[in-house]
């Protein structure tokens, strides 16, 4: 069956190009506030630390962090200082002077922004008294046992009372942007408004808490999103106060943003409000100096991976190391919200697949998500202790076997070969041969888990028997805890072994951003993603052809569980049937993706989003053209000209790997890259393409 | 015996929810012995009538009314209100000999044999053991013991501010004198042993008698989910880590006093199954009208901003009423422009 060749160039609505005038930066004082300011507790501590850098290149001396103070964060990552600026120097002094602790200093990230932080023990003194202030202003009260939330009000009381001592000392300007992330920077919103502070106000929401609680329930979450009563909801999970404080500091907000298509819409239901702008999260991206270095770094981590496997699967290495595809997902235990039960349950079809096409293709497959465990099991520090005494016992033999080969030819002689190995070597080589002799099957889990029986993958792989066994060509490892390059088992970082795998695989119910498989892409890895999560929207809005690009997104929010499933399964076993030579064009295109995502080009969003708060709190002051929608012109990934290297399981019905059958594909890395660097840079210049079919904005939204 | 009885108290209508609990636990283990509740005016006027159901005598105690010597006290120590209330266990002079038990404990097995103790004997209290834990004691009624309660009382006041600071300095020799006195800490398990000596708790928890529910979060405040017999909670309160207790006191509540607060219309009909939703709505209402201890008995007055400020503090928010995001939205869009 002829594969389809599809060259039509598509052009989707890129990147909004409105024209932000330049704001007056140096009349302006940017803050951003969040809890995970210096604070790695989850994602939102990675959106923080990459922008900064393209936030201090815009705003400089202008521009502040304010977070909670932890002694061993700000041992860590700040070099604390003096305020230069003599206002906040004030203001700091004026909380100081009450008997709260407060940190000045830098943070020690690329581009060394200024953060302020505050200690929260030390002013846990105020709690009744602000709590009596944070019932007048919104009527809502927090619950005592509820330790996170009133840290949370401490935090935001700390920040509002600080913004009330700044602006008290300035007239006309500067004038101030607050940004806030997440509900338990929210209370400072709050309370600036009530207190009709002058600041223009942006909340930015990264998941709604009431949608991580459905999705984690199981309900149908997509479908049903206008239906749930949602005070009712928050109210029976306990989590009204919670809830309360995410919708009123949405609602006090001069600018609201989600991070994302999909969050948006939930948080139109979930928080009645629509986002004013979406601000999708970036990376730094690293650019190698040398083109195609990240694909030699490919090979160098994949050798470190498949040393681990050879000694995790010592006595069953019966399959082809060099025709091993090593997939992975990787991330926090959400079970069904990250979607590794749709993920193992692919991975039983595609074992099915394989077997039944008698591919000589073998698929390892990790799964790295941490439970709760008690250190490595024996069986795994065997594995890789076997291994090492193979590789001992080889070097041995091969020293001494040098040795007389040498010795001989220096007689000129040419050695007798059945001479030269002695009865000794031969010994020790067949006892390390017995040693690799193993009764039981390579183990599943590289850990003692502590709650084996109801661990749900576990429970799932006895389900689906999914064991390891010699005649599985999918193999399963799941290793609960984040990597470590110190770790005795398999001593890599994850980006090293994300560099290493073949395929990252997040087939995701709730994600709301999803930097797992952006990671993946700045790193040329090609991944899978589904249209539920903020990457995976955001792909499909902007690369015509996602899968030419290494981006599989799964679709699982218009089809059953079942199709979703089956639809995983082809993709994988797509991927699995792409000669050596497809799969390092694809590798090539995918890092190709990596400017989408650079903050360089996201930060713009971020921009738009506080230039409509000024305008919005400060009309007479900064105008904006009033409904200036932003023009949706920008980049387009077309579909590459070259055949898309991912053929769908139908076109092949029987297994063809022959490496001759590519020669054929009209395939021009540099010419390639050249277009799609053209169409990041200048998207305006529509004539390089003149047969593109424009497509109504708005078109793939559904 | 007749000459000899349970006593405990209950001040507003949550109380009567744990009191209800505590008689109904003790007649499941089959006491011999007279059960009493002392109430308090701003108990209800139909949680009463469920009280008679359980209790054989229910005794209003009105301190403020009394125009006694109590009163007196009252007027030089305001603070001391509950106290001298529970004070007034001394006057059932009908008895011979009572076992004091507060309203947030509860039996797990006949404990008839502390009828056999003497005046005053009690359990430590968990805190400083030196005291004994005034939630579960042996006494015997007496005016003349009464009055010098009072006396002491109003002369002294109590270490802390409470009738255990009081109790213990009138019975100071309980600590040293007569280890007959000294009930064994099993009748007296208060919860927060659970997470201040887990492994003890481990070892001997299985023998308690009675539990003693002390902390702010009493068990009418958690929420419970009859489907799956089990309180939904924050896992991070160390109480939760045995929620055993609480589990039992709420099978309790469901199974022998929600028919009773139901016969009496207090709580909605639910027989055809309980639904957990309505349960702990209904009950949640009912803690309403008795979070306010001053209020008149009936019917509940509109709560004060203060009382509501209280509720939400106590993971109480009447979500699906007055707390519901749209009163909140109305009061924010009063100074958003």
């Amino acid at each position: 069956m002829p594969l389809v060749r599809s060259l039509s160039m598509t052009s989707l609505n890129g990147l909004p190009q409105w024209e932000d005038e330049d704001l007056p930066v140096e009349d302006l004082l940017l803050f951003e506030v969040a809890w995970e300011v210096t604070n790695k507790v989850g994602g939102i501590y990675t959106v923080i630390q990459t922008k900064a850098k393209i936030t201090t290149d815009e705003w400089g001396e202008n521009y502040f962090l304010i977070g909670p103070y932890f002694e061993h964060n700000v041992k860590t990552q700040v070099e604390v200082c003096e305020p230069l600026n003599p206002a906040i120097k004030k203001a700091v002094d004026t909380l100081k002077g009450q008997g709260c602790q407060v940190f000045f200093g830098r943070w020690l990230i690329e581009g060394s922004p200024y953060v302020i932080l505050f200690d929260i023990g030390s002013a846990a003194w105020n709690l009744d008294r602000w709590k009596g202030e944070f019932w007048d202003a919104c009527n809502i009260g927090i619950p005592f046992n509820d330790r996170e939330a009133n840290d949370a009000l401490i935090f935001g009381s700390l920040t509002a009372w600080f913004f009330k001592e700044l602006t008290s000392q300035f007239d006309d300007k500067p004038n101030l942007i607050a940004h806030f992330h997440e509900w338990q920077a929210g209370a400072g919103l709050i309370l600036s408004r009530f207190r009709k502070l002058p600041v223009a106000t942006v909340f930015t929401t990264h998941a709604t808490l009431l949608g991580r609680y459905l999705c984690a329930a199981s309900i149908d979450f997509y479908n049903k999103l206008d239906q749930f009563d949602i005070d009712k909801e928050a109210g029976e999970r306990e989590i009204y106060h919670r809830y309360c404080m995410e919708r009123a500091s949405v609602h006090c907000a001069h600018v609201f943003t989600t991070v994302s298509q999909i969050t948006a819409i939930e948080a139109e239901h979930m928080l009645k409000r629509k986002a004013d702008v979406v601000t999708p999260n970036g990376l730094n991206i690293k650019k190698f100096s040398a083109m195609h270095e990240f694909q030699n770094l490919h090979a160098m981590y994949k050798a470190r991976i498949q040393e681990f496997v050879r000694g995790h699967f010592y006595g069953h290495l019966d399959f082809n190391l060099a025709r091993t595809l090593f997939f992975f997902i990787a991330g926090r235990y959400e079970y069904s919200n990250k979607g590794a039960d749709l993920f193992l349950e692919a991975l039983s079809r595609l074992n099915f697949l394989l077997r039944v096409h008698r591919s000589d293709v073998t698929v390892v497959v990790f799964f790295i998500m941490p439970a709760k465990t008690n250190n490595f099991n024996v069986e795994t520090l065997k594995g890789q202790a076997v291994r090492k005494q193979l590789w001992d016992t080889a070097q041995c033999v091969k020293e001494k076997f040098g040795k007389k080969l040498y010795d001989a030819l220096l007689k000129g002689e040419i050695p007798d070969l059945n001479k030269i190995l002695d009865r000794d070597d031969v010994t020790i080589m067949k006892r390390a041969i017995f040693s690799t002799q193993r009764q039981s099957l390579p183990p599943v889990t590289t850990h003692n888990m502590i709650d084996d029986s109801n661990d749900p993958i576990l429970s799932t792989i006895r389900r689906i028997g999914l064991f390891n066994n010699r005649t599985d060509r999918v193999k399963v490892i799941l290793h609960p805890e984040f990597l470590s390059s110190t770790s005795p088992l398999l001593p890599m970082d994850y980006e090293d072994f994300v560099r290493g795998c073949h395929l990252g695989v997040f087939p995701s119910y709730y994600e709301p951003w999803g930097y797992t498989p952006a990671e993946c892409t700045v790193m040329g890895i090609p991944s899978v993603t589904t249209n539920l999560s903020g990457f995976g929207c955001f792909m499909q809005e902007h690369v015509a052809d996602p899968a030419a690009y290494g981006i599989y997104i799964v679709d699982r929010r218009y089809r059953s569980p079942d199709e979703s499933c089956n639809q995983l399964t082809q993709f994988l076993y797509g991927f699995c049937q792409q000669s050596r030579r497809q799969r390092i064009i694809q590798r090539n295109r995918t890092e190709r993706l990596s400017d989408l995502l650079d903050w360089r080009y996201l930060g713009r969003y971020y921009m738009h989003a506080r230039h409509l708060a000024l305008s919005r709190t400060f009309p007479d002051k900064f105008e904006m053209e009033p409904n200036a929608p932003p023009k949706t012109e920008g980049f387009r990934y077309p579909r590459p000209s070259s055949v898309p290297p991912s053929p769908s399981v139908s076109q092949h019905s029987s297994p063809h790997h022959s490496e001759d059958e590519d020669e054929d594909e009209r395939y021009d890395e540099d010419e390639e890259a050249e277009r799609d660097r053209q169409n990041i840079k200048s998207p305006l210049s529509l004539g390089v393409l003149p047969q593109r079919k424009k497509k109504q904005h708005g078109e793939y939204r559904n | 015996m007749a000459d000899q009885s349970f006593v405990t108290l209950a001040t507003n209508d949550s109380y009567v929810k744990g009191a209800l609990v505590l008689g109904s636990s003790l007649q499941h283990h089959r006491t011999i012995k007279k059960l009493t509740v002392l109430i308090t005016p701003q108990v209800s006027a139909p949680m009463r009538k469920v009280l008679e159901k359980v209790f054989d005598e229910v005794l209003l105690v009105d301190v403020l009314d009394s125009g006694d010597s109590a009163h007196l006290a009252l007027m030089k120590r305001p603070e001391l209100g509950v106290t001298l209330t529970k004070l007034h266990c001394w006057e059932l002079t009908q008895y011979s000999k009572c076992v004091f038990m507060d309203a947030d404990t509860m039996v797990l097995s006949n404990i008839d044999e502390l009828f056999e103790k003497e005046e005053l004997s009690a359990a430590p209290d968990p805190g400083w053991p030196d005291c004994f834990n005034s939630g579960v004691f042996v006494y015997r009624p007496s005016i003349e013991t009464y009055n010098h309660l009072l006396q002491l009382a109003t002369e002294k006041g109590s270490f802390d501010g409470g009738d255990q600071g009081l109790l213990n300095t009138f019975f100071s020799s309980w600590a040293t004198t007569d280890i007959n006195k000294h009930l064994p800490f099993i009748y007296n398990l208060s919860s927060i042993s659970l997470y201040s000596y887990l492994p003890a708790f481990k070892a001997f928890g299985s023998n308690a008698k009675v539990v003693h529910f002390l902390g702010r979060m009493k068990p009418w405040n958690y929420t419970y989910d009859s489907k799956t017999k089990s309180i939904r909670g924050d896992t991070s309160d160390p109480t939760m880590v045995h929620p055993e207790f609480l589990n039992m006191w709420w099978h309790t509540f469901i199974t022998n006093i929600l028919p009773l607060l139901e016969q009496h219309g207090i709580v909605k009909d639910a027989t055809t199954g309980v639904k957990a939703e309505e349960v702990t709505e209904a009950v949640s209402h009912m803690s309403l009208s008795a979070a306010a201890p001053t209020s008149p008995p009936c019917p509940p007055p509109a709560e004060s901003s203060e009382e509501r400020k209280e509720r939400w503090e106590q993971g109480q928010a009447d979500y699906m009423g007055a707390d519901s995001f749209d009163n909140i939205k109305k009061k924010l869009d009063t100074y958003l422009q």
